[in-house]
């Protein structure tokens, strides 16, 4: 499978660099010679250095035989001209494109119809409100990804360095905390991903990963001592794009809203755009004002300007000054496993959710969707089970799934089954699997290795 | 450092040339010659080694391997390979003492060609198969070779065949460094097997056109004959030869293009422009100069012109004509053609002709900036324009290369070596090329070299092979600092 990606900047550079070691054939077009340089010194892809959205250069990548184009630049402008050269040259291409201006929200749907034809449109900004909203239900989650239309959640924790479950063997915890213990999938410890049998046990301060059923996550929160608030009052610093999408949304769902901006001319158009939120202008790491505004009665303060370190400083301070719960937006990904070290869980970033979003239209086969978790060491991901797939029409236990892949849930119908050895997954069913890294292709394979033929 | 790493990673590579002893053996048992015991023997320690390596430093999964790692893989890899490459000729003892027999094997596998024989034709054909046969696996690179068919180096792969194949402008002509080995070995077979059946239709038997082929496309120039290719006496065959030589002297992504159906890819590379245009001009000058001297005729001028400055230009070596009996000019001309080299991505050495085109225009560039101090001017090949950083590295490998041939020639002379010798021989093994002037001209060998100066001459062909770079590197001790 080839994929083309235009733009090697952050988000160009994970994509390739997680395809590239799925034994994808990844060509990355950049115009910046360092940043091409970057690339080829880092990654075993193919590299061009010119314009993405030159016809000459994207046949000299191969546009013919490429599956997917992928246009991640900064400019919605070369990611428009690369699809819509790229849907010249080459109709069957399937095309991706990262667009990030409002103006283009509307149109979405346009562009997929009508030339370009993109037959997905990126946008992190959107992505990442998405992530905030799902983070802000869940106290402490480091990831939360909603499969199957949100019937099924898959949530990553830390144990609190007190956790009763502290030494627990996987099998005991049922009977240690006298309920029903969900399906863990993986276990991250000292920065290395374990795949858990029922005899490992767990630790305090572990990133414990696990399924759940949507209407079962309150009672699968309460074994590991956490529980699902209500969200009433919400904190957002910084009123950028985000900012202010955040706030709408938070608008429509009925949360009291404060959106604190430093640029008073930001927050006119603010205030004009948004109806009950309250905007204010001023600092957000300035301690008077955080104090007038009530900020221990905060369920959620979100943390959103340009700025990571005025970020990371302002969620440590509120957090101090007792708000509940803090989400922290960071730009530069290499940051995501020190701030569970400064006490900081909760993390998004638009690159990341954007990622996240475009590797999931990469994946082959009829993959609906799918997160990867801890610096890509695994994925979790949702599929329709074939009639022509080998896991199809045989009990769980007597299919030989590769090392590293475990199917968490079954989909029948508006229906969650937990499987068992025993249970057979029927065609048409949707399934979430678990996989490693290594794992990936052959689980791709499997999934969609007869649809070829036809 | 991961020693570990990169002591299992040559592992990998020795066990891999132990298993590749198996086609000499073939043609040993199929002579019944002396040579089966000694090469079973080696293919024992060999791989016995090789697991050995292997298994005492397995290592955990690696997903990348550094620049650092990768050069120190690549050089230590080598050296191992070429001492288990000697075993065979040392347990046979048709070769001598072992110093002799490292030497041939090194210039075998940097594909330089010079020989410690004296009597060629004397040794068992399982031998002189493998001679010829470790030139070939040398020619496109064993590393390269071994990214092509072991999957399990992986992404490390990548940072392996940057350290081998330091081209001043890396080709990557697919979009995995695995398929990229494989697409260059493929074309590398491809052509070598035209070359044999070529060969064959000529009437060299199967063994010779083999062997021949062999050490003509990774530019090498063991012969299976004392007298070399003028043993035959054939123009048909020194035509094919020299048709070869050329094509393994060309960037070896051109010919994968060709073959993909780009006809018109060797007129429109400069690169391959100037190479070509350079072997021209200089078998012209050539035939002018030993016509009516040397030769009575100007198709025999022109014939033995030909042979031999592409033989040396392509860095390969054969020989058709003692060119030491040729007027002085003619043969500072071959010595100057040492320097010069093939086609960067080539299986040829010397500087490579992409290095000598940015110096010419860099220097053209100094002069330029000289009459036009205001002028901005980047250095351009083929219509683009050269990064700085590539102009620099260039740069400094001509300033390496020379530097490391005066020091050399120097050393070699301080043996008690004649200056011609001296310089031709150090000329002729940090090119890779093999025969040089004087004692170790085309008629004669490298036998009688001194023991020290046989070491300084393996350390020249390591140098050369892998382009300066990567081997020096490892005696800066900034190199080895935590």
């Amino acid at each position: 499978m080839k994929v083309i990606i235009v733009g090697a900047g952050e988000v160009g550079f994970n994509i390739a660099s997680h395809l590239a070691r799925e034994d994808k054939n990844v060509v990355v077009i950049d115009i910046d010679p360092d940043a091409i340089r970057r690339v080829s010194d880092n990654l075993d892809v193919q590299v061009i250095s010119g314009s993405g959205s030159n016809p000459l250069i994207l046949e000299e990548a191969g546009l013919k035989q490429a599956e997917i184009i992928a246009a991640v630049t900064d400019s919605d402008e070369t990611n428009l001209v690369a699809c819509l050269v790229a849907d010249i040259i080459s109709p069957a291409t399937k095309k991706l494109a990262r667009i990030r201006d409002v103006g283009y929200d509307e149109f979405h749907d346009t562009f997929r119809e009508h030339a370009p034809h993109i037959d997905t449109i990126i946008n992190p900004e959107i992505e990442v409100v998405k992530t905030i909203d799902k983070l802000m239900t869940i106290p402490g989650a480091v990831d939360v990804g909603e499969f199957a239309d949100g019937l099924v959640k898959f949530v990553g924790i830390h144990l609190d360095p007190l956790t009763k479950l502290d030494g627990v063997r996987l099998a005991d915890i049922s009977a240690t905390t006298g309920q029903q213990a969900p399906l863990i999938a993986a276990i991250v410890r000292n920065e290395e991903l374990i795949i858990p049998g029922g005899k490992d046990r767990l630790q305090a301060g572990d990133l414990v990963y696990f399924v759940s059923e949507a209407d079962k996550l309150f009672k699968a929160l309460s074994v590991f001592g956490k529980q699902i608030e209500t969200i009433e009052r919400v904190l957002i610093v910084g009123g950028g794009r985000i900012g202010l999408r955040l706030a709408s949304l938070l608008e429509e769902k009925s949360i009291y809203t404060k959106i604190v901006e430093k640029d008073a001319r930001r927050c006119i158009v603010l205030a004009e755009k948004l109806n009950k939120a309250i905007v204010l202008h001023g600092d957000g790491s300035d301690q008077e004002l955080l104090r007038e505004e009530n900020i221990q009665d905060m369920d959620v303060v979100v943390t959103l300007t340009n700025d990571e370190e005025t970020n990371i400083i302002a969620s440590l301070l509120t957090k101090r000054m007792g708000a509940k719960n803090t989400i922290t937006r960071i730009n530069k990904l290499s940051y995501f496993p020190l701030m569970s070290m400064i006490g900081l869980e909760q993390v998004v970033s638009p690159r990341h959710s954007a990622i996240n979003a475009i590797l999931q239209h990469i994946r082959r086969g009829k993959v609906l969707a799918a997160i990867s978790i801890k610096d890509e060491q695994a994925e979790v991901m949702e599929a329709v089970a074939l009639e022509t797939s080998d896991i199809v029409g045989k009990p769980l236990k007597r299919i030989s799934l590769p090392q590293g892949v475990l199917v968490t849930s079954i989909i029948r119908k508006n229906e969650v089954i937990v499987p068992t050895g025993e249970s057979v997954i029927e065609p048409e069913d949707r399934i979430v699997i678990f996989a490693s890294r290594k794992a990936i292709p052959k689980i791709e394979k499997i999934l969609a290795v007869k649809l070829e033929y036809f | 450092m991961r020693w570990r790493l990169i002591f299992n990673i040559v592992g990998i590579l020795t066990l891999f040339l132990g298993i590749s002893m198996i086609f000499p053996l073939l043609f040993g048992f199929h002579f019944k010659d002396q040579s089966i015991a000694p090469l079973l023997k080696s293919m024992g320690i060999t791989v016995a080694a090789g697991l050995l390596l292997y298994l005492a430093f397995r290592r955990a999964e690696v997903d990348f391997i550094s620049h650092r790692e990768g050069m120190a893989i690549v050089t230590i890899g080598w050296t191992v390979v070429g001492f288990f490459g000697a075993l065979p000729f040392y347990l046979s003892g048709e070769f001598g003492p072992f110093v002799d027999c490292f030497f041939e094997s090194v210039s075998g596998f940097t594909t330089t060609g010079s020989s410690i024989l004296t009597n060629i034709e004397a040794v068992s054909k399982g031998l002189l198969f493998w001679r010829s046969f470790i030139q070939w696996l040398g020619g496109m690179g064993i590393i390269v070779l071994s990214v092509a068919i072991l999957p399990f180096l992986g992404v490390g792969g990548m940072q392996l065949y940057k350290a081998e194949v330091p081209s001043p402008v890396p080709d990557k002509l697919k979009p995995r460094i695995r398929e990229t080995a494989l697409v260059l070995w493929k074309v590398y077979a491809l052509i070598s097997l035209a070359e044999v059946i070529m060969l064959m239709v000529g009437g060299m038997s199967l063994y010779d056109s083999l062997c021949h082929t062999f050490t003509t496309m990774p530019t090498g120039g063991f012969s299976t004959k004392n007298a070399s290719i003028a043993h035959y006496d054939s123009v048909y065959f020194d035509g094919v030869i020299i048709f070869f030589m050329l094509l393994a002297g060309i960037n070896f992504s051109l010919h994968y293009q060709f073959l993909r159906g780009k006809t018109l890819v060797f007129w429109r590379d400069s690169e391959c422009r100037f190479f070509l245009g350079a072997v021209f001009f200089l078998i012209v000058v050539v035939t002018i100069n030993i016509y009516g001297s040397v030769y009575e005729t100007i198709g025999q001028a022109l014939r033995y012109a030909a042979f031999q400055v592409v033989s040396i230009v392509t860095t390969t070596g054969y020989a058709t004509a003692d060119y030491e009996m040729w007027p002085a000019m003619s043969q500072l001309i071959l010595l100057l053609c040492m320097f010069l080299g093939a086609s960067g991505g080539s299986t040829g050495g010397g500087m490579k002709c992409i290095r000598v085109m940015l110096y010419l225009k860099y220097c053209y560039k100094e002069l330029f900036i000289l009459i036009h101090p205001r002028a901005v001017q980047h250095i351009k090949i083929g219509g683009e324009s050269v990064p700085e950083d590539v102009v620099r590295s260039v740069l400094g490998f001509m300033g390496l290369y020379i530097g490391l041939f005066v020091i050399s020639s120097v050393l070699l002379a301080g043996m008690g070596v004649d200056i011609v010798t001296s310089v031709a021989a150090v000329a002729a093994t940090i090119g890779n090329i093999g025969p040089g002037l004087g004692l170790v001209g085309p008629t004669d060998n490298f036998a009688q070299m001194p023991y020290m100066g046989k070491w300084l001459l393996i350390w020249c062909m390591l140098l050369g092979r892998l382009e300066i770079y990567t081997v020096i590197i490892l005696l800066v001790p900034e190199f080895w600092r935590k």
